[in-house]
């Protein structure tokens, strides 16, 4: 019994393999912008101070991630226990998007090794110091109540006391990414007159905070469909159909809220204009809002292609979001002197790499833990059914 | 694996724990206490360098010298490394005080950074920040090009000031070994700008005594305009163009020396030697930073509008200060004092006394006199118009009387320091016609300490400006002939090409005329 | 780090730009006080260079640069020089995007950077309004650069550096209220556009100026937001606190109701 415990497991595929080295290739680069600097690795230039790291590793990685805390707060705490099949999985894939998101910001900074300045000096004026703290802070407590999983396989003795202090980690856990997912909105507001109207406004936090719960369960959709690929665990359609119902809602109020907004503001003109920006934004809208509100409101949602589709769109249109958020809304300002940026290809790869490690780690603890089994006795049942150790 | 390590991991990741915890209560102990609240100017980045003393006192006290003057990146004279500047306000003192030029204008600027292009910064500058435009590069290029027919002319003032860079005392007269260096530098001929000064005179006396007749015309139209000044140099002429544009007619349409001969290189010389005028390549060394604005006036191209052909480049290709030969010479690896002395070439290369002591204040004063004398008279100025000595020394306005039968008494002023001209002028403006003639040189006591001379000084001092008189006048004094209508290639001149002086040809290639430059600037009035 | 001349006083400095000469003395006492590098690239560029550079000619070793602009003056082209540095805002954005307090306003008005405290996440660059602040992307250990308004001269009573070898008076530095009179009184004496640019631009500067020429004609922002930019962030950073706990609150609440009773979950 001792020693099958401690059993670990990892099986090699091509795949797997590619990932491994991209995630290499990712590591020599950062090695590179350790040494020679942000300038050596990226295209960012003083005009283009935030670019596709910003964008992509922590903007898009913490929306991404916010399926976390939505399914904590439906689970957990308003106990609709029929999506608790899919918590802890939910759970683990946020905690690997903020490893991302910090591992990310760690390269982005460019005195890494000062992260922890705003712990001691506290710009407490700074949307970025609330940002900081509530993004270390949860990461912190997502790791803690995945330790409450894995003290189920080691360290044992702790197990106990992580699944006391469990509901506190709960609710911090939640009231965390709600106040940090509104706050990466909340950045932009000092952009006033940089960042273009169509994304600037007052309900910048609120269309954060919005955005990143909705695209949650699209996330989950995709996730469980790639993973079911990998652990044959197939979460049942109804699940899925709830959480999307879910997401739809909110995804609706998201919608009306935007337009309602750039109404008030006289803004909505601007998304006609045809300059890229305004092509863009309608994309965005097009893709992330229309597309899947058609797909839901119209039933394409009851399979479970309707449902990845609108999985797709969803991620699609939040992705897009905080990528023109960040680049296309900036650049017309950024530009207007004649600067420039697109990511170079180190960015790419460094991100895609950050990417690939957090799949891996996935995969690994997938394959050792029980996050998609059956609560309760969910490692003696898989390892009954052979599926997780293949000793 | 994890067990057997365990121990010593456990110490490690207690003291790691202790340490973050003990950084994050003590911070957010500050935090909360306010601690660090304002920051104090220490803390700010930079401050790691100096200033000038002056500087580093209380706001809104009196310095007594403050920042520096302007140079346009476009200026074709001067030039400044900004790392080298350190603040001093020489070339202020100097631009303001002895030129009258910086801040002698109403701000804001309307087209232009002013500037005469004197050079005298060049010598204030005591870190060698400001400096001569070099121009280096092209004549070694020319040098270089086998098609190019490469002449030279070196100015009055170049002997007496090149030999400082090569460790000849202060004043050294080293003309011949000058020739030899540029024959060595692959010059193909060589020609003296004491002959140019010669001819210079021709025209110039010739000019003065018709305006003095009331016979004088030029671009067709009578210009009988008393005081005349003269136009030798090529910063007093901006001067006038920028702050005295309505006594412009007062200016000798002659051109200086430089300009005299170089459009005379590609046609008189080139006819005779037979040689294609657009290979020509003429290069003039100056004791000044102005001429190379000079050369560089649109209207400098007489040879260009003589043979109506613009493949002809400017009379004068490229002037380099006496500083930069000193430089060409070094870098080409010629032991100035290992040359053997030589002569010049001959047709434009005699000169007299009278042309060499152009490079003084008062030198083109009393070399014109001479000849006016003879212009008038028709018979040689008695010995004592060999010594003006009331024109000659360091003060900046001199005067004189001289006798000339037929003409009565002529007084004369000589001004060096624009400055000092700036006084003479609104004298003029207000309507004193006392002076026949009036010579002014930019640069105190003139040419040979010009903006283009060795720094063997800095700021230039009296006795550096007084031993290179000293030479220059002896030059003067043990020359065989000592007056310009005595030397026998500009009487060849005249006789072979030109005709006499002010005639048609020489309107065209001698001559010249000048813009008023009034549009550029708002001149302060006091 | 206060004498009797700056205790409790805030200083600022005007730019005249028709008095401006172009002489540069600014940008080399910068230099020459702050020890910045010259670096090979840049000390050949022209005021017409910077004028065309994105940046207007600050660098992370050029705080303050001079950039050249040829606008029509009564319908002749005329020669203008503008000066660009920090403008030291009143209520600075950077300093009040900054999570770890690297930017901070001293009082007496510079806004100055301790790279000791700095994390780089370069927010501060983006949320500055004059886009002043320059980054180090070729070192490893990289800082932020911009004008520090010589914060140690300023604090002992001394005129920045900048300000102190300006040859015409194109610069003047005093007391914030000081400062705006003396502009007041420039604009009445002479022939200047009525408009004190700083006075009320990002809730107004410690840098103002001044000119004959329209600012839009010389690359000056003219849609920046005459509000504050930290009041922007200040009432949403106010009620954070309270949104969190009160959320906390709801959250513990309906966590306890809905688990009443209920079999808790792993």
């Amino acid at each position: 019994m001792e020693t099958a415990r401690r059993r670990w497991t990892f099986k090699m595929t091509p795949v797997r393999g590619l990932f491994l080295l991209i995630a290499l290739i990712a590591l020599a680069i950062v090695l590179v912008r350790l040494v020679l600097g942000l300038g050596a690795t990226t295209n960012l230039n003083d005009q283009w101070p935030w670019g596709f790291w910003i964008s992509f590793d922590v903007l898009i990685g913490v929306a991404l991630a916010g399926g976390g805390y939505g399914i904590a707060l439906i689970v957990y705490v308003l106990r609709r226990d029929g999506f608790y099949p899919i918590a802890r999985s939910a759970m683990l894939t946020s905690l690997l998007g903020y490893v991302i998101v910090v591992l990310g910001l760690l390269i982005e900074v460019g005195q890494w090794f000062n992260f922890y300045q705003p712990f001691i000096s506290w710009g407490h004026h700074s949307v970025l110091f609330e940002v900081f703290w509530c993004i270390s802070m949860y990461t912190l407590i997502q790791v803690l109540e995945f330790c409450e999983i894995a003290t189920e396989k080691i360290f044992r003795g702790a197990h106990g006391l992580l699944k006391a202090i469990m509901p506190v980690l709960l609710v911090i856990g939640i009231t965390l990414p709600t106040l940090h997912q509104s706050s990466l909105g909340g950045l932009y507001y000092e952009m006033i007159g940089k960042l273009d109207a169509l994304w600037w406004s007052p309900l910048l936090p609120p269309f954060f905070l919005l955005s990143s719960f909705l695209v949650g369960p699209a996330m989950i959709v995709l996730e469980t469909a790639l993973s079911a690929r990998v652990t044959k665990h197939v979460v049942p359609l109804p699940v899925l159909r709830g959480l999307v119902r879910i997401s739809a809602v909110a995804l609706l109020i998201y919608f009306i809220a935007k337009i309602g907004d750039l109404l008030v503001a006289g803004e909505l003109g601007g998304a006609f204009a045809g300059t890229f920006a305004s092509n863009m934004f309608l994309l965005e809208l097009g893709l992330g809002c229309l597309v899947p509100l058609l797909l839901f409101f119209g039933g394409a949602c009851a399979k479970r292609g309707g449902l990845i589709l609108y999985g797709i769109c969803v991620v699609a249109g939040v992705v897009m979001n905080r990528f023109n958020v960040v680049m296309t809304g900036m650049g017309e300002y950024l530009n207007r002197a004649g600067g420039q940026y697109f990511p170079s290809w180190t960015e790419f790869v460094v991100s895609a790499g950050l990417v690939c490690i957090a799949c891996l780690i996935y995969l690994f603890i997938v394959e050792n833990f029980n996050i998609v089994g059956e609560p309760g006795h969910g490692e003696e049942q898989s390892r009954q059914e052979g599926k997780f150790v293949t000793d | 694996m994890p067990i057997q390590s365990g121990r010593a991991r456990k110490l490690c990741r207690r003291s790691f724990l202790k340490l973050v915890g003990g950084a994050g209560v003590l911070g957010a102990t500050l935090g909360i206490a306010g601690c660090g609240a304002s920051a104090s100017a220490d803390a700010a980045a930079g401050a790691a360098g100096w200033m000038p003393s002056q500087y580093n006192v209380p706001a809104g006290w009196p310095v007594q010298v403050r920042g520096r003057v302007a140079i346009a990146p476009d200026n074709p004279s001067i030039t400044r490394d900004n790392e080298k500047c350190i603040l001093c306000g020489q070339c202020i003192e100097v631009c303001k005080n002895v030129q009258s030029v910086f801040d002698n204008y109403e701000l804001p600027f309307k087209e232009e950074i002013i500037c005469i292009h004197c050079g005298q910064c060049t010598h204030w500058c005591p870190s060698g920040a400001i400096t001569e435009v070099d121009e280096n590069a092209k004549v070694i290029a020319a040098l270089a090009d086998p098609n190019k027919f490469v002449v030279v002319q070196m100015a009055p003032s170049t002997r007496v000031g090149l030999g400082e860079e090569f460790g000849f005392p202060v004043g050294t007269n080293v003309e011949r070994l000058q020739y030899a260096a540029l024959y060595k530098l692959g010059f193909d001929a060589v020609f003296d700008t004491n002959f140019s000064a010669d001819l210079t005179i021709m025209e110039e006396g010739s000019e003065l005594v018709r305006r003095v007749l009331g016979v004088n015309e030029h671009d067709g139209h009578a210009n009988n305009t008393l005081p005349q000044f003269t136009s030798c140099c090529p910063g007093w002429v901006k001067y006038v163009e920028y702050y005295y544009p309505d006594l412009m007619a007062h200016l000798s349409s002659s051109k200086s020396p430089q300009q005299m001969t170089a459009p005379l290189y590609k046609t008189y010389y080139a006819e005779t030697k037979g040689i294609d005028p657009k290979n020509i390549f003429s290069v003039s060394i100056m004791p000044c930073t102005a001429k190379k604005f000079e050369a560089a006036r649109p209207e400098m191209n007489a040879a260009s509008r003589l043979y109506d052909d613009p493949a002809v480049s400017a009379d004068v290709d490229v002037v380099l200060t006496v500083r930069e030969l000193a430089r060409l010479i070094k870098n080409q690896g010629i032991d100035f004092n290992e040359l053997t002395e030589v002569d010049c070439d001959k047709m434009m290369g005699e000169y007299t006394g009278a042309g060499a002591i152009f490079g003084a204040t008062g030198g083109v004063m009393e070399a014109a006199v001479r000849s006016a004398y003879y212009l008038i008279t028709g018979e040689q100025p008695p010995a004592a118009l060999w010594e003006l000595t009331p024109v000659r020394g360091l003060a900046g306005v001199k005067e004189a009387a001289v006798s000339i039968p037929g003409a009565g008494e002529v007084k004369v002023c000589v001004v060096s320091g624009l400055a000092n001209a700036g006084v003479v002028m609104d004298r003029v403006r207000a309507g004193d016609r006392s002076y026949a003639f009036i010579e002014v040189m930019a640069c105190p006591s003139g040419c040979q300490y010009g903006g283009g001379q060795p720094r063997s000084s800095s700021p230039p001092s009296d006795a550096v400006r007084t031993t290179r008189t000293e030479t220059l006048y002896r030059i003067d004094r043990e020359c065989q002939l000592r007056n310009s209508h005595d030397n026998p290639e500009i009487t060849a001149l005249y006789k072979n090409y030109l005709g006499e002086p002010g005639s048609e040809l020489a309107e065209l290639l001698l001559h010249t005329s000048y813009t008023s430059r009034a549009e550029k600037l708002t001149v302060k009035r006091v | 780090m206060t004498n009797e001349l700056t205790a409790g006083k805030a200083f600022g400095a005007l730019v005249d730009i028709p008095r401006c000469i172009g002489c540069e003395s600014c940008s080399v006492a910068c230099k020459l006080y702050n020890g910045l590098d010259w670096e090979e690239e840049r000390k050949r560029l022209t005021a017409a260079d910077r004028a065309a550079e994105p940046n207007k000619g600050l660098w992370p070793e050029d705080w303050t640069s001079i950039a050249q602009y040829n606008p029509e003056k009564d319908g002749v082209r005329t020669i203008r020089f503008v000066k660009s540095q920090c403008f030291h805002c009143d209520e600075p954005a950077c300093a009040s995007a900054c999570f770890s307090k690297a930017f901070q306003k001293l009082p007496q008005g510079p806004v100055i950077y301790d790279q000791s405290l700095c994390v780089g996440c370069r927010y501060c660059m983006l949320a500055c309004p004059f886009d002043i602040i320059k980054y180090e992307w070729d070192k490893a250990i990289p800082a932020c650069r911009k004008c520090q308004m010589c914060a140690p001269r300023v604090a002992e009573g001394e005129a920045p550096a900048c300000v102190a070898v300006c040859p015409t008076g194109a610069l003047f530095f005093g007391e914030k209220e000081e400062v705006l009179a003396e502009a007041k009184k420039r604009i009445a004496a002479g022939d200047y556009i009525d408009h004190i640019y700083g006075e009320q631009e990002a809730g107004g500067t410690g840098w103002l100026y001044i000119s004959d020429i329209p600012f839009a004609e010389m690359r000056f922002r003219t849609d920046v937001t005459t509000r504050s930019l930290p009041s922007y962030t200040e009432s949403y950073m106010g009620a954070t606190p309270l949104v969190g706990i009160g959320w906390a609150a709801v959250l513990a609440g309906l966590y306890v109701y809905n688990n009443k009773g209920k079999d808790h979950l792993d």
